[in-house]
């Protein structure tokens, strides 16, 4: 099955879902078999207390950090995608996460995810592709992700808020 | 508010969506929701062919196609301006296109579009609502808003995706 046929089998899964962690959890499984990442974690903008939180990042918790720290905040100033396959040599790279959890990021790859007035919601992180560096086919591919979970969860957002 | 209860209407919509396997599959039945959500009479689903430079939308049963260009009308408008058009007053608006009902004998009362954008923020389509009851208000352009992004992603991985690979 090509990806995007996996793409279109993911999106009924996600249609069952009701609350936000089983959500949050469906996309992150999902985005790191699409482009063979071994971690994800989503992020979720919250413009009241000015900052990103994750509800559960893969084998850390939760991390909350500042709009604009890390290549997560870059990520969400810039609304563009980040590809980064040289952590520990950009500035923006928030080293003492790996440190707190003991992980070593060896790559990364960000994307942000928009709501329908086309601000941005959350950012997808994705972390330490197998083998080779994350690459344009990759953001391509998450950036189709991004717009095709967004509805969902500004669905889902939405109704946590309500 | 009258979309509060439609939010929770729309995740068994998304269901239903996306077991469609085609576009054409789907497209009536994002025109049938739409239309009972907002309360109006007619809703079509402008597909924009950008290498023709056109617009396609099927008939009721999603079959055959009517072709109309993308630099006139208020489908048009909507293309160009990258944002909804409300028109409750259509006969007095520039850029309605009158002589469609003169041929078809239809009389348009009022109007309510919105663009539909790929992740690239490319239109991929129009949205188009016709004939509500009282006039298109901001709650009815903020829920195209929200209804044209939530069926993007569906219109984006059948129109491109899943026919390029």
């Amino acid at each position: 099955m090509n990806k995007f046929n996996q793409i279109a089998e993911f999106g009924k899964e996600l249609m069952t879902l009701k609350d936000m962690d089983n959500t949050l959890d469906l996309i992150s499984t999902e985005a790191k078999r699409l482009v063979n990442a071994e971690r994800c974690s989503i992020f979720i903008v919250d413009n009241e207390d000015q900052m990103l939180w994750t509800k559960l990042s893969d084998g850390i918790g939760r991390i909350v950090i500042g709009l604009d720290s890390g290549i997560v905040g870059d990520t969400y100033g810039k609304k563009e995608p980040q590809i980064v396959n040289n952590p520990y040599e950009d500035s923006r790279f928030l080293a003492h996460i790996d440190k707190k959890s003991g992980y070593e990021t060896k790559n990364m790859l960000t994307v942000p995810i928009f709501n329908s007035k086309q601000a941005v919601m959350g950012v997808i992180q994705l972390l330490n592709k197998s083998r080779f560096d994350f690459d344009e086919d990759d953001l391509e591919t998450l950036t189709f992700f991004a717009n095709y979970v967004s509805g969902s969860l500004e669905l889902v957002l939405m109704q946590e808020s309500l | 508010m009258k979309y509060a209860n439609t939010y929770h209407s729309l995740a068994q919509f998304g269901r239903e969506l996306l077991e469609k396997k085609s576009l054409e599959d789907g497209l009536p039945l994002i025109s049938e929701y739409a239309k009972t959500v907002i309360g109006a009479q007619r809703c079509s689903i402008f597909i924009h062919d950008r290498e023709k430079q056109e617009f396609w939308t099927t008939i009721a049963d999603g079959v055959d196609k009517i072709v109309v260009p993308t630099d006139k009308g208020l489908v048009g408008l909507t293309l160009h301006d990258k944002k909804p058009i409300v028109a409750n007053d259509p006969y007095n608006h520039p850029d309605f296109m009158s002589e469609v009902d003169k041929a078809t004998g239809f009389v348009t009362r009022n109007i309510i579009t919105a663009p539909i954008f790929t992740s690239k923020r490319e239109i991929i389509g129009v949205l188009e609502l016709i004939n509500k009851n009282e006039d298109f208000n901001n709650e009815d352009v903020r829920f195209m808003i929200f209804f044209a992004h939530y069926v993007s992603g569906f219109l984006e991985l059948t129109n491109v995706y899943l026919k390029k690979h």
